[in-house]
């Protein structure tokens, strides 16, 4: 390839007309955009598409991690899933959780965005301090619901004051233990989700709402009628960022409650890493796993999508 | 036009993907809201109960940190400690095992993959949002498709492929794994786009090489969306948790939150210590947190990633 030194690069004018005038400085434009595009080129081709044409290679393997030698078994790892109590359970787990968890995060979400989305003196420290439970990390998160559930923890000394008097042990309970997770991931989440309605509040054209003031909307009307609405397109993000993050959900089980009591709490994530590395010889079925549970939150994605409609007018 | 205050960079970002992407926030100016005091006095209230809901654990969890761990737990319960014992903190340092290293894991590694992702961030979305070059648009599709695949689909591959060059158990792993982070390329390549021409068209007559223009006067305009990355960088390397789980297998290897579930099985329910070693893990995140909230605020409502 011949590279000619530019001659004298040309004053720059307007836009169309830059990348003709400059022949040989297109072709260093080139060489530096795939230059500094490399670092991500090599991220995406081994730690993305590489790791995900060698998780299915994995999934089709009887797979371990000591092993010299990894059969192939074709489609066995995924055709076993459907007869494989664990994943049913751990699928069945997960989807009651992530069903629960997105919708009431995401009403709880837009509930404290609307409620910040006003001229209210305060506003900024309300902000601030209902966004604290976003920022602690999960394993923090964790430690401090380990206290507030515990059988004379900060939720039954709450339910004392006002006349509730139980001992109860919700961690360690069938009924409650999937609930209580629930609750603790919508109050750690809900203010991240928060931030992202209360941006996208903003952008709504404050004549929008003046217009539907003069026909004499009231405050409810106008929430379902017009911000709601007009909300669709970050709406649908927040459900698929909330698919993506509770059918994934593992940390909590993990630390509060190793998917016990009797399961009640494992989660598919929380399998996988079982079979990962609890196991032996599970890793092609650790793999078969995750890939289906991909597809089912790709599906969801998809189908979320559909019911939300994003289309938008103004 | 010149590039004078960044409020003008703001309201110039072009977004293809993010959804609210860095508004300079628009004046409130309602008019139609007629405010009586009933209405006022429901409404501070409704925010109270909610203040209340989301903020209690964590008041109770400081109070806490500073009681014995029979108080915690203590039937009935005790607001304030009846004794404070800050000496809490001190024993989270010294009686559990390697504590002090864990918290210097968590700084190193965290700062390491900011400086990291602040120049590969940049750099490759300085690319995908000025130059021209082969494939551009293929690519940044894919970075944008493959945002969406759920990590755990990752995690076996990954975890074989870093065990077989050695890495686990070493700060590499993660480096390896976080060194950019495709969210907040896009995040970076959305707010270059903002930048003007002009200067660059400038410094090409000027016979600047692309390193040079990226580093010296594009990266400079660039503090509003270096600050989000590097702080939400900070944040989810800080509070990572899983891959710390799966990588690291000597304690000496653990960070600040991995440490701190070990609390629970080793230290057999001591609440004193839990308390006070979870103050200790979300202290330096509430500081970076109050003190660069702007940018965190913006970088979150771009990315939709924390």
């Amino acid at each position: 390839m011949a590279v000619s030194v530019a001659p004298q690069a040309p004053a720059a004018t307007a836009k169309g007309s830059r990348r003709s005038k400059r022949g040989g400085m297109a072709i260093a434009e080139r060489r530096a955009g795939l230059l500094f595009v490399t670092p991500y080129l090599i991220y995406f081709l081994i730690l993305q598409l590489g790791a995900l044409v060698f998780a299915f290679w994995v999934s089709f393997h009887h797979y371990d991690l000591l092993a010299l030698d990894n059969p192939f078994v074709g489609l066995r790892n995924y055709a076993r899933l459907p007869a494989n109590q664990d994943f049913l359970i751990a699928m069945r787990n997960t989807t009651e959780y992530a069903v629960v968890v997105v919708i009431l995060q995401t009403v709880f979400a837009l509930l404290l965005a609307v409620l910040l989305d006003s001229k209210i003196k305060g506003r900024n420290f309300f902000r601030s301090t209902w966004y604290t439970p976003s920022i602690a990390s999960s394993v923090v998160i964790s430690m401090i619901f380990l206290y507030v559930y515990h059988p004379t923890g900060l939720l039954n000394s709450i339910l004392g004051l006002v006349g509730i008097h139980t001992t109860e042990a919700y961690l360690e309970s069938t009924t409650w233990a999937l609930p209580a997770i629930m609750f603790l991931n919508i109050w750690t989440t809900a203010p991240t989700f928060m931030l992202m309605f209360l941006a996208a509040l903003q952008d709504i054209p404050k004549e929008i709402y003046e217009a539907s003031a003069v026909d004499g909307a009231s405050a409810v009307r106008k929430l379902f009628s017009i911000t709601i609405p007009l909300l669709r397109p970050i709406i649908f993000l927040v459900v698929s960022l909330g698919i993506i993050g509770t059918f994934q959900v593992f940390d909590q089980m993990f630390i509060m409650t190793s998917g016990g009591p009797l399961k009640a709490t494992l989660s598919v994530a929380l399998l996988i890493y079982d079979n990962l590395f609890k196991d032996t010889g599970t890793v092609g079925v650790a793999c078969a796993e995750a890939i289906v549970l991909g597809l089912v939150i790709f599906a969801l994605t998809l189908i979320s999508r559909r019911v939300i409609d994003t289309r938008i007018e103004y | 036009m010149g590039i004078g205050s960044s409020q003008a960079l703001d309201t110039k970002i072009n977004a293809p993907v993010a959804i609210a992407t860095m508004p300079a926030p628009r004046e409130v100016k309602d008019t139609t809201e007629r405010i009586n005091a009933l209405e006022v006095v429901v409404r501070y209230a409704l925010y109270i109960v909610i203040t209340l809901f989301l903020f209690t654990p964590f008041v109770m969890t400081v109070l806490s940190s500073f009681k014995t761990s029979a108080e915690v737990i203590a039937f009935p319960p005790t607001l304030l400690p009846s004794v404070w014992h800050p000496e809490n903190y001190l024993n989270v340092l010294t009686q559990i095992n390697g504590f002090p290293r864990m918290i210097f894991n968590s700084f190193f590694i965290t700062f390491a993959a900011v400086a990291l992702n602040l120049f590969f961030d940049s750099l490759v979305g300085y690319a995908f949002a000025r130059l021209e070059f082969p494939y551009k648009n293929t690519l940044f599709a894919i970075m944008i498709a493959t945002m969406v695949i759920p990590g755990f689909v990752f995690i076996v591959p990954r975890y074989i492929l870093l065990l077989n060059a050695h890495l686990v158990n070493t700060y590499g792993a993660l480096l390896v794994l976080y060194f950019l982070q495709p969210g907040y390329i896009l995040l970076m390549t959305q707010f270059f786009k903002s930048i003007p021409r002009d200067l660059e068209e400038a410094a090409i007559v000027d016979g600047m090489g692309w390193f040079g223009i990226f580093w010296k006067i594009i990266l400079p305009l660039a503090r509003p969306a270096l600050l989000a990355t590097g702080i939400l960088t900070f944040a989810g390397m800080w509070n990572g948790f899983f891959d710390w789980l799966i990588y690291m297998q000597d304690a000496t290897m653990f960070n600040i939150q991995l440490g701190l579930t070990t609390f629970r099985s080793v230290y057999q329910n001591q609440w004193d210590l839990i308390m006070a070693g979870s103050v200790l893990a979300i202290l330096p995140i509430l500081l970076v947190y109050l003190v660069g909230q702007r940018y965190f605020v913006r970088g979150i409502a771009t990315t939709g990633m924390k």
